[in-house]
C-alpha cells in the first residue's frame, strides 16, 4: 500500500487508515460467509466428520497458531519502535521476524496439506473442498501480508518511515492482526470444536 | 493512534499464548456441552484482545470500531440464511 507524503495534511494521511478499516469491515463479511460454509458442511455431513478429523493434527496446528500470534506481537513491536522511538533498526528487525514467522506459518500449512493429500483428503472430498478453500484463502492473505512486509522493509529505503510518518506500518499492522483474528476463529471452528 | 496511551503488548501476547495452550488442552475433552462454550469464549476473548490492544480500537477513534461492527452486523443476514435453510435440509 502506498504511503502518503510526509507533508500531506494529517486528515489526508488518516484517510488511508479509514480506508483500511472499511476494507476490513468488508473482509469480515467475506470470512463469515466462508466460516458458515464450514459450519454448514459439518452440520449436513456429520457422518464424514470423524473420518476427516482423524487426519487433522491438533498439536501441529496449535504450534502454527502460536507462530501467527507471535508474529502479531512482532508487528506491534515494529510499530512501537518507529512510532515512539523513531527506531529504524528496531522497525527492520521486528519486521524481519514478522516475515520469518509468516513463512513458518505457511510452511506449517503446507506440511498439513501434504499430510492430508497423502491421506487421500483433497478438493473433491466433502470436507476437503470447504477446508482447502477456507484455509487456502486465509493462507493467501498471509502470503499477501508477507509481500506487504517485504515491501515495507525493502521498498521504503528511499523514503524511510519516521516517528511522525509511519501510517504505512500501522495500516499493515491492522491487516496482519485481522488475518490473525480470522485464524483464531478458524482454529476454533475447524480444529478444536 | 490518537492518544499516547500504551498497552503492555507483552502481557497481551502472553495472554494470547496461554489461551492458545488452554484451548488446545480443552479440545481433547470429550464432553461437548462443556468443551464448546469454553472454546467459543476463549476464541472471542482472544479476538477481542487483538482488536482492542494490537489494533488499538480501545484507544483509537470510535469511527474505526463502528466500521468493524458494521461488518459484523452485515454478516447477520448470512447467519440468518443458514439458520433458516438448515432445518429445511436436515
Amino acid at each position: 500500500m502506498s504511503e502518503t507524503h510526509p507533508t500531506a495534511p494529517v486528515a489526508q494521511r488518516e484517510n488511508t487508515k479509514l480506508a483500511m478499516w472499511v476494507f476490513l469491515g468488508g473482509e469480515v463479511v467475506f470470512f463469515v460467509s466462508l466460516i458458515l460454509l464450514i459450519i454448514f458442511t459439518r452440520l449436513t455431513h456429520t457422518g464424514y466428520e470423524a473420518q476427516f478429523r482423524s487426519h487433522l493434527s491438533i498439536p501441529v496446528i496449535a504450534l502454527n497458531t502460536f507462530i501467527l500470534v507471535t508474529s502479531s506481537y512482532f508487528v506491534v513491536r515494529s510499530l512501537e519502535a518507529i512510532s515512539y522511538k523513531g527506531d529504524q533498526k528496531g522497525l527492520r528487525t521486528n519486521m524481519i521476524m514478522v516475515i520469518v514467522l509468516g513463512l513458518l506459518f505457511l510452511g506449517g500449512q503446507a506440511f498439513e496439506w501434504s499430510e492430508l493429500f497423502a491421506a487421500g483428503v483433497n478438493l473433491s472430498t466433502i470436507y476437503g473442498s470447504p477446508f482447502f478453500t477456507v484455509t487456502g484463502i486465509h493462507g493467501t492473505h498471509v502470503f499477501v501480508g508477507i509481500l506487504w512486509a517485504v515491501y515495507l522493509l525493502v521498498g521504503h529505503q528511499r523514503m524511510p518511515f519516521t516517528k511522525e510518518n509511519h501510517l504505512g506500518v500501522e495500516n499493515f499492522g491492522l491487516y496482519w492482526h485481522f488475518v490473525d483474528i480470522v485464524w483464531i476463529v478458524l482454529f476454533t471452528i475447524i480444529y478444536l470444536i | 493512534m490518537e492518544t499516547e496511551k500504551r498497552p503492555n503488548y507483552l502481557y497481551v501476547f502472553m495472554t494470547l499464548a496461554v489461551f492458545t495452550l488452554i484451548e488446545t488442552l480443552v479440545s481433547y475433552m470429550r464432553e461437548a456441552v462443556i468443551k464448546i462454550p469454553i472454546l467459543v469464549i476463549l476464541a472471542v476473548v482472544k479476538a477481542a484482545l487483538v482488536l482492542l490492544y494490537f489494533m488499538h480500537l480501545k484507544y483509537d477513534s470510535k469511527v474505526f470500531s463502528y466500521l468493524f461492527i458494521a461488518g459484523c452486523l452485515l454478516s447477520i443476514p448470512l447467519i440468518l440464511v443458514l439458520v433458516v435453510v438448515m432445518p429445511m435440509i436436515l
